[in-house]
C-alpha cells in the first residue's frame, strides 16, 4: 500500500487545507495555489516559504516530512554518483526525478537540468503527494 | 510616555535561567507579567528557588532541566512550551559558560564544552523555536553574547570564538527571519558580577575594573534591562544588533 502510486482522491483530500496552509506561507491567496502551479515561478516562494508551509502541513496533518525528502524519494536506489554528476543531474537521474514527479508538467523538465534548480519544479501538489505518503505511513504504523 | 513594553502574557523562554544573568532575566520578564519559562542544566536547587521566589511573589515562573548541547531533549522541550502555551514569543539564549586558559593550556574539553554549550546549545534551542516564530509571523531572539565576542582577552580563546560566533549567528538569521517580521538582537556583557565571574573579579579585581571606563563590575539586572528592551515593543525595528552593556570596557 505504501508504495504504490498516490491516487487523486488522496491527494484532494488534502488538498484543501494543505492549501490553506501554503498560502499562508506564501501571503497569497488561497485560489492561487493551482494543484500544478510551480511554488517558486508562478507562486514566489522562497526558501523560507517552504520551511514555513513543511512545517505547517506536519503539524495539521501529523505526519513527518524530513528534510531533504523529494531529492532522496526520487533518487531511491540509484547510487548518487549516478544521479547527479558537478550539479547536474544525469540522464539516469532526470529519468527518475520525472517519474517521482510525475504530476509536473513534462515540459517543465530542462535537460541538462541544475541540481539546484529542481526546487523550482515542486508545486502544492509535490507536497500534497508528500502529505498523503506521510498518512499512509501513520496508517501502516497504527 | 512609555509605560507599557508590551511583555505582558507574552510567552518567554529562556537558557540557562537558574543563576546569574538568566536569572535576572527570567525576574525581570516575570515582574512585566510575561510567562516564563527557563532551561537550566544542573543546578536543580538554584531553579528550584528561582520557581518558589517567583511563586512566592505571585508570578508562576516554569523550569526545565534540559541540557542544551543535547539537541533532542531541547526540541523536546521547546515542543512541550509551545503545546502549553500555544506560542513562543520571546527566546533569550542565555546559557553559557567559561573554561578560561591559555591556549596551550586548554584541553579538548574545555574547547569542545564551551563551544557546544555556547554556540550549539544556541542552534539547537533556536532552530526549535524559530519554526514557531515563523508561523506565526512574530518574535524576538536576544542571544547573550559577551564582551569577548570583539575584543581580546588573554585565555579566552574558547570563551571569544564562541560569543564572536554569536555575534555573526545574530546577523545572519536576523537577515534570514527579517521576512517573517522576527527580530534577532545580541546583548554583550562585560564584567558582571556573577557566579561565571568569579574567578576573574577576584583575581585580578583593580586591573580589570581600571579598564572599565565606569570603574565598576556590571550587575545581573543591568544586563537583564537590556534584554528586557530589546524584547519589549520599543525595540521592534531594532534587528541584527550587539547592544554592549559593559560599561565602557576597555580591553588590551
Amino acid at each position: 500500500m505504501t508504495t504504490s502510486e498516490i491516487t487523486r482522491e488522496e491527494i484532494q483530500a488534502v488538498y484543501p487545507k494543505a492549501a490553506k496552509i501554503m498560502a499562508d506561507a506564501l501571503g497569497c491567496d488561497v485560489e492561487q495555489v493551482r494543484l500544478d502551479a510551480s511554488l517558486i515561478e508562478d507562486l514566489g516562494a522562497e526558501s523560507i516559504d517552504f520551511l514555513d508551509f513543511v512545517f505547517g502541513l506536519e503539524r495539521a496533518f501529523k505526519v513527518k516530512i524530513p528534510r531533504g525528502k523529494i531529492m532522496e524519494d526520487a533518487r531511491g536506489d540509484l547510487p548518487e554518483a549516478e544521479f547527479e554528476e558537478k550539479g547536474h543531474l544525469t540522464e539516469r537521474g532526470l529519468q527518475r526525478l520525472r517519474a517521482y514527479l510525475s504530476e509536473v508538467p513534462a515540459d517543465r523538465f530542462r535537460s541538462p537540468m541544475r541540481v539546484a534548480d529542481i526546487p523550482k519544479l515542486f508545486t502544492p501538489e509535490t507536497f500534497c503527494k508528500l502529505v498523503a505518503r506521510g498518512l499512509r505511513a501513520t496508517k501502516a504504523d497504527a | 510616555m512609555l509605560t507599557d513594553s508590551g511583555l505582558a502574557g507574552k510567552v518567554v523562554l529562556v537558557t540557562g535561567g537558574s543563576r546569574g544573568i538568566g536569572r535576572a532575566v527570567v525576574e525581570t520578564f516575570a515582574a512585566e507579567g510575561a510567562d516564563v519559562t527557563f532551561l537550566f542544566r544542573d543546578n536543580k536547587a538554584a531553579a528550584d528557588e528561582v520557581v518558589a521566589a517567583g511563586r512566592a511573589a505571585g508570578r508562576p515562573i516554569a523550569a526545565e532541566q534540559v541540557d542544551v548541547r543535547d539537541a533532542q531533549a531541547c526540541a523536546e522541550a521547546v515542543e512541550r512550551l509551545a503545546e502549553r502555551c500555544g506560542r513562543i514569543d520571546v527566546l533569550v539564549n542565555n546559557a553559557g559558560l567559561i573554561r578560561d586558559s591559555l591556549l596551550g593550556h586548554l584541553g579538548e574539553d574545555d574547547v569542545r564544552m564551551v563551544l557546544e554549550t555556547n554556540v550549539g546549545g544556541v542552534f539547537n534551542v533556536t532552530r526549535a523555536v524559530v519554526m514557531h516564530m515563523i508561523a506565526r509571523r512574530a518574535g524576538k531572539i536576544i542571544n547573550i553574547s559577551s564582551v569577548a565576542g570583539e575584543r581580546g582577552g588573554q585565555g579566552q580563546t574558547n570563551y571569544a570564538a564562541s560569543k564572536g560566533a554569536i555575534n555573526a549567528f545574530t546577523r545572519a538569521l536576523a537577515v534570514e527571519l527579517a521576512p517573517r517580521r522576527i527580530t534577532v538582537n545580541a546583548v554583550a556583557p562585560g564584567v558582571i558580577d556573577t557566579d561565571m565571574t568569579r574567578a576573574i573579579r577576584e583575581g585580578a579585581s583593580d586591573e580589570v575594573k581600571a579598564r572599565i571606563l565606569l570603574r565598576r563590575f556590571g550587575t545581573a539586572a543591568e544586563v537583564a534591562y537590556a534584554v528586557w528592551f530589546l524584547a519589549s515593543r520599543y525595540a521592534d525595528y531594532i534587528t541584527g544588533e550587539v547592544l554592549h552593556v559593559d560599561g565602557g570596557f576597555k580591553m588590551e
